[in-house]
């Protein structure tokens, strides 16, 4: 069964690319359009092997997304990738803080994505 | 210009009779002592305000004409972020029917494949499989160029923000110009431009401000990958 990585991020586009890439490189894929629709479908007991997430999305932004997974039972140690098109120093700082498990800059090439995440996922 | 004069000449003898009464505030406070200092200084208070109240009129109407120019300067700003959403909306749309498109191009191609291999055997299916292959090599390349869309979202989205704090100021302002109690109350506009540029954009457009305000500053920005 492949592993299932959880995309969120606000822009529909970046989802279906995303979910294209992640797609054809075997792995599963479900999708979150803000961070509270992301909160509300971990809380609903999805149980991804990896989150990918925005910095700037609306209300809850990316690295409040990660401070509210990171306290959630059972998802301490979940792998957390930001991708977002922000790459101040002090803002990865603050994602490093949250326990976020890596930085990637839009537009990321698909080959930088899918091998990001086969390094984390070894055995996805 | 008599009448420009007459017109500068009061507020020239209130911005005066404002520091004198601080200056003479505070040294009745030094000499007298605060008790006395504090009614000194609401009576010249006083006096000055009764004072801008003699504004000529002519000078009183050329300040609200200023606010009132101000205060439409947000038709114009609206216009702006009208057409910033109406860019990102129509780049969405396009985006979103390419990458459906693309889909189905992709699955279509899988499809092909799939058929090859179980009706066509032998050397030539494995030419037309490899054709079919080429066909689809690029697509996850161009999945990975739509994150464009993503980009000039986020542009559009700091200028628009940009626009709301200039509204802000524009509109303080406007107060100020008819109102002079309201000067203690406008927002810092650089501190607002700070907070905008922090929030919404990247390390290049940043150092482009930099760059544009001569301020030789390049932020510290890391590897496009990198894991903690």
């Amino acid at each position: 069964m492949p592993a299932t990585i959880f995309i969120v991020d606000d822009s529909a586009t970046i989802l279906m690319s995303m979910e294209a890439i992640l797609t054809k490189a075997g792995f599963a894929v479900s999708k979150a359009a803000s961070g509270e629709e992301a909160m509300s479908k971990l809380q609903g007991g999805l149980k991804p092997s990896l989150i990918i997430t925005d910095i700037h999305m609306g209300a809850m932004n990316g690295i409040e997304l990660i401070k509210k997974v990171r306290v959630m039972p059972g998802f301490q140690f979940i792998p957390i990738l930001v991708v977002t098109t922000e790459s101040q120093q002090s803002k990865r700082d603050e994602a490093r803080a949250a326990k976020a498990t890596g930085w990637l800059v839009k537009p990321v090439q698909p080959d930088d994505l899918v091998r990001v995440v086969k390094q984390i996922l070894p055995n996805g | 210009m008599d009448t420009d004069k007459s017109a500068i000449l009061p507020l020239v003898l209130a911005t005066v009779l404002a520091a004198l009464s601080s200056a003479a505030a505070g040294w009745l406070a030094g000499a007298i002592g605060a008790a006395l200092a504090a009614p000194f200084g609401v009576l010249l208070g006083y006096a000055i305000g009764r004072h801008w109240g003699a504004f000529p009129s002519r000078v009183r109407l050329s300040l609200f004409r200023v606010a009132d120019e101000l205060a439409q300067y947000r038709a114009f700003t609206r216009l702006m972020r009208d057409q910033g959403d109406r860019i990102t909306e129509t780049t969405d749309d396009a985006a979103q029917i390419i990458a459906s498109g693309l889909h189905e191009i992709d699955a279509k191609v899988a499809s092909l494949i799939e058929r090859i291999d179980t009706e066509m055997p032998g050397p030539d299916g494995e030419v037309f499989k490899h054709m079919a292959v080429s066909i689809g090599d690029p697509i996850v390349g161009m999945f990975g160029k739509l994150q464009f869309q993503d980009v000039t979202r986020q542009q559009l989205a700091f200028l628009a923000r940009l626009s709301h704090v200039l509204d802000e100021h524009m509109v303080a302002l406007a107060q100020q110009m008819g109102d002079r109690r309201a000067l203690d109350r406008v927002g810092q506009f650089k501190q607002m431009f700070d907070q905008a540029l922090n929030d919404c954009v990247m390390s290049s457009q940043r150092d482009d401000h930099h760059a544009a305000s001569g301020t030789d500053f390049k932020e510290a920005v890391g590897p496009k990958v990198e894991l903690f």
